[in-house]
């Protein structure tokens, strides 16, 4: 009954942040906007359309979308909302999320280089690159709250009522900050790439779809939904498991802590120039890095005189 | 009798390889090799299920005092991995070398299947040997076999050149190995693993220790030893790179956790446990940068053969010192990890050279940039090389994902008890990257070689291989299968293995594990059905729909060719901006011009080199020939220099004769 709960909760935070995005870029510009389920109308035209595929691409490509999709729902039955139980769970599968996640990765990487274009495999090369620096800072915060809780598995970290020790309350909201930022990465959006762009000129994660029609890029969009609101879950839980609430705050906090700030950065920033997307990346696992120390010397309890 | 029997199974396999009809040489090699094989894998499934030790050989008056043989359940683990590894290799060579058959001499042929014989036998003696003379003779002989193995083209230069390098490096690791094990007699009368045992049980000697880690590193390609890896697999045919990179290798890794293992808890530990896990974090960060980097399919694979062992001694790392600490879930999880890699690592590896093998057999190249496309053309090694991809990037549900987990759960259990917390972080945060810039490397590799469209003409008209090669492929794919999807039942049954490791009978923490890995196996399946489901729904959905066809979207630009492809070189263009340092670049060849307005035709080749091998090679090679040079003046071809030179040596003798007294 829980576990229905917590995947309802995960259906209803993946659907909501986009409508989130969208209205809070809407109010920054002044606008009406769109429907708050616009993105929704969107994806079921896509799913109702006949497709067109490259000539030059194999059965590989016609496969991914479902790997894709399939990687994305695998990751989100580990997230637990807030203290409710996931579906999965074992010792360790806070490394199965992420390499979960990397498995849809790597599908559309391969899927990208299957069609030949210049286009799609600078997508995927930077795509392949970014997961691949972004990989250690999501290792350290996960270290991080294994290193405070003294455990491993997903259940364990969020789902004890009692919570944290008050000392460590700065370094989960550190955490939950890190796993924020991580979202902006993972999910290609300003200041790392821009989503809103005519395709070409979106340099990572859209232009390696550049040649998905129909249901498969209905398939790619669902699952972008799904990785963001599991990424976005994660972060509201660290939030949550450092002041204390329960799963009823877990919900509403994923879809603002992730909604809001990328509605608000796209409405004032511009993208990153790619070389300095490194370096971003770069400093976000130095930030998971820093917070990991601090965490450890609260654990030292080291007193400064 | 052990001489007797070696010496006659060397006869038997020269006699009947070298008498065989040219066609049945290869049948004749697989039998012996199955026959050894077959032999070994009995007693080994027996020995790993029962956890009993059985006794070969002893033999009196070796060099290295009594010498003793026996199988016991880590040795098992290997002879396991070793026939496994072997028989695939032999059985593949039958359709790669198929067409060498005519260009070669009948003696060439023979040649190089008797040495693959002796090495898939030799590497079975060493790991049953119990260390002084026989696993020296046992490692020698499988040192050279290979290395006939590597100069099967002989007629070119640059297998030559690597074949020398190779035996001059394999010859410096023996040295230390001799050294290690002339030392250990010295000091305890006996030259067995189980007196190094009993030796580090009494004295710390970290030394002795770390001869032999550099002895045995040199063969499992330990940075900075790692050299002789990258020039030896491009130059051997592609049944040998399997063959060594992913069975011999692992002989490295054997030694490295016999003489681990023998060392007591203990301030030594935790020093050696450090050591192995600062060298898996070098050794695994500099081959999958370096792999990241490379062009050439054979390179890669050697690159990412020297990661992977990275990994392996990172989670032995991490067992080392959780062993170290009293953390028991830590180095069970670590121990069992880095046997399971090892195991998983010789599975894809050989799936994945034996693919390079197909590739190169067909197009006549394993240039990534002249290949693309391949997957139209080669469907099954095209299917069968992408499972190994996803398997190598340690990706779910294959086996390299559960190895790494377990790697990953140790560091994890380190760092929640707060006893090795740094040290862990530092792994985890390396292992992290490692696979992540191996996603890099290994989506280069495929998506450049197979994906796309052919980027020459050849590579547009090669076909499918023999069944025979496909066969030889299956074989490590079920391996990949098995341990992928039921985890547990792997762990189970190396838990013997890794009992041995942690001393005693402790299979306690080990147990702990497998419930862990059975939701992991469960995982896996769920991870099947959602992706068989979704590939389902989607097919229902498309049902009914226009599906059409048309040429890439080049985004408005229309005339658009093959050559426009993104390359390799440009695919990992990101990484290499950061990682340049770390890589010696240069190009060959001449680029175009800026003044030129209409460009003629240019090469232009971009090469990425290890910096350490240019420096070893530059270095040892520049001062041999000064040395030889030197040398060269004392041939003076005068019969009185000789004897002058005879009665130097004659003095030299009874001077030092005189310092042995003191």
């Amino acid at each position: 009954m829980m576990t229905l709960l917590n995947i309802l909760l995960l259906l209803l935070v993946a659907i909501s942040i986009p409508g989130v995005i969208n209205r809070t870029r809407a109010l920054l510009a002044g606008r009406k906007g769109i429907r708050f389920v616009q993105h929704l109308y969107n994806v079921r035209l896509l799913l109702r359309k006949g497709a067109v595929y490259s000539t030059t691409t194999s059965a590989l490509f016609r496969f991914t979308p479902s790997v894709y999709l399939g990687a994305a729902v695998m990751a989100l039955l580990f997230v637990p909302v807030g203290d409710l139980p996931p579906v999965m769970s074992f010792d360790g599968d806070l490394i199965a999320f992420a390499y979960t996640l990397a498995l849809g990765r790597v599908a559309l990487v391969l899927a990208a280089m299957d069609t030949g274009s210049p286009f799609e495999g600078m997508g995927a090369s930077r795509e392949a690159l970014y997961g691949a620096l972004a990989e250690p800072a999501m290792m350290l915060i996960m270290a991080t709250m294994a290193l405070i809780s003294g455990n491993t598995s997903f259940e364990s970290l969020f789902g004890e009522g009692e919570g944290v020790e008050l000392r460590y309350t700065i370094v989960l909201l550190l955490a939950s900050y890190t796993l924020i930022k991580l979202v902006f990465t993972e999910s290609g959006r300003v200041p790392v790439d821009d989503p809103r762009t005519h395709l070409e000129l979106t340099m990572i994660h859209e232009v390696m779809c550049l040649d998905y029609s129909g249901v498969d890029l209905g398939m790619i969009k669902i699952a972008g939904w799904l990785k963001t609101a599991s990424l976005s879950m994660l972060a509201a839980d660290t939030f949550c498991a450092a002041v204390g609430w329960g799963w009823w705050a877990a919900a509403p906090l994923a879809v603002l802590l992730s909604g809001v700030p990328i509605g608000v950065v796209e409405s004032t920033q511009a993208r990153n120039k790619l070389v300095r997307n490194t370096t971003f990346i770069l400093t976000i696992a130095a930030l998971a890095a820093l917070v990991f120390f601090t965490g450890y010397l609260m654990q030292l309890n080291i007193v400064l005189e | 009798m052990l001489y007797l029997y070696t010496l006659s199974a060397f006869v038997a396999v020269i006699v009947l390889i070298f008498a065989a009809p040219l066609r049945w040489k290869s049948r004749v090699s697989l039998a012996l090799t199955g026959a050894g094989a077959a032999v070994g894998s009995t007693l080994a499934v027996k020995t790993l299920l029962t956890g009993q030790t059985t006794h070969l050989w002893t033999l009196f008056g070796t060099p290295f005092g009594i010498d003793t043989g026996s199988m016991d359940p880590l040795s098992a683990l290997f002879v396991v991995i070793i026939s496994i590894g072997s028989i695939a290799a032999t059985l593949y060579s039958r359709g790669y070398l198929a067409h060498y058959l005519e260009k070669k001499s009948p003696a060439h042929i023979s040649l190089h299947y008797v040495s693959l014989t002796i090495m898939s036998l030799a590497m079975m003696a060493v790991v049953i040997s119990d260390g002084g003379f026989s696993f020296l003779f046992f490692w020698e002989l499988m040192t050279i076999a290979s290395f006939i193995l590597i100069l099967f083209d002989a007629e070119r230069r640059e297998v030559q050149r690597a074949a020398m390098s190779y035996l001059i490096m394999m010859h410096i690791g023996f040295v230390l190995l001799v050294i290690g094990f002339a030392r250990l007699e010295t000091l305890t009368g006996s030259a067995s693993f189980e007196a190094l045992a009993h030796y580090f049980g009494q004295v710390e000697s970290l030394p002795l220790f770390l001869v032999f880690l550099l002895g045995f590193g040199m063969k499992a390609g330990l940075f900075p030893l790692h050299v002789w890896l990258p020039e030896a697999h491009p130059a051997a045919p592609s049944h040998v790179s399997a063959l060594m990179s992913g069975v011999m290798i692992k002989t490295g890794v054997y030694g490295i956790l016999r003489v681990t293992a023998a060392v007591p808890e203990g301030q030594m530990l935790q020093n050696v446990g450090l050591i192995i896990l600062l060298g898996g974090i070098v050794t695994g960060l500099w081959g999958v940068i370096l792999a990241a980097a490379q062009n050439d399919i054979k390179r890669l694979l050697a690159y990412s053969s020297i990661e992977n062992i990275g990994v392996i001694l990172l989670g032995l790392g991490v067992a080392v010192l959780g062993k170290a600490s009293g953390n028991e879930a830590m180095a069970a999880a670590g121990v069992v990890g880095t046997l399971l890699h090892t195991a998983n690592h010789s599975f894809f590896k050989s799936l994945l050279f034996f693919g390079a093998g197909n590739v190169l057999s067909k197009t006549h190249t394993t240039s990534l940039d002249s290949l693309g496309g391949l997957g139209r053309h080669m469907p099954m090694t095209a299917l069968l090389f992408l499972v190994g991809t996803v398997a190598i990037c340690a990706l779910p549900p294959l086996n390299g994902f559960v190895s790494e987990l377990l790697i990953y759960l140790g560091m994890l259990k380190g760092i929640a008890s707060g006893s090795n917390t740094l040290s862990s972080v530092a792994a985890l945060s390396s292992l992290a990257l490692i696979g992540g810039i191996v996603i890099i490397a290994c989506t280069k590799l495929y998506g450049i070689v197979f994906l796309g469209s052919p980027r020459t003409h050849e590579v547009a008209e090669a076909s499918e291989v023999d069944n025979t090669r496909i066969a030889a492929m299956v074989l490590p794919l079920a391996g990949i299968l098995f341990v992928g999807l039921f985890p547990n039942v792997a762990i189970a049954l190396i838990a013997r293995a890794a009992g041995f490791f942690l001393g005693g009978d402790a299979l306690q923490p080990i147990a702990q594990l497998i419930p862990t890995f059975t939701s992991v196996s469960r995982a896996a399946w769920v991870l099947v059905a959602i992706i068989a489901l979704m590939a389902w729904v989607r097919h229902r959905l498309m049902k009914n729909r226009t599906v059409t066809t048309g040429p890439t979207w080049g985004c408005g630009f229309t005339a658009t060719n093959v050559r426009m492809q993104y390359t390799g070189e440009s695919f990992s263009e990101g990484l290499q901006s950061i990682a340049r340092p770390l890589t010696h670049n240069f190009g060959t060849g001449e680029s175009i011009g800026k003044g030129e307005i209409f460009p003629r035709e240019h090469k232009f080749h971009i090469h990425h080199r290890d910096r350490i091998g240019r420096l070893l090679s530059a270095w040892w090679v520049g001062s041999l020939h000064v040395i030889n040079s030197r040398v060269m003046r004392l041939r003076t071809g005068k019969i009185n220099h000789y004897i002058l030179f005879a009665l130097a040596f004659l003095a030299l003798v009874f001077v030092l004769s005189l310092f042995n007294k003191l």
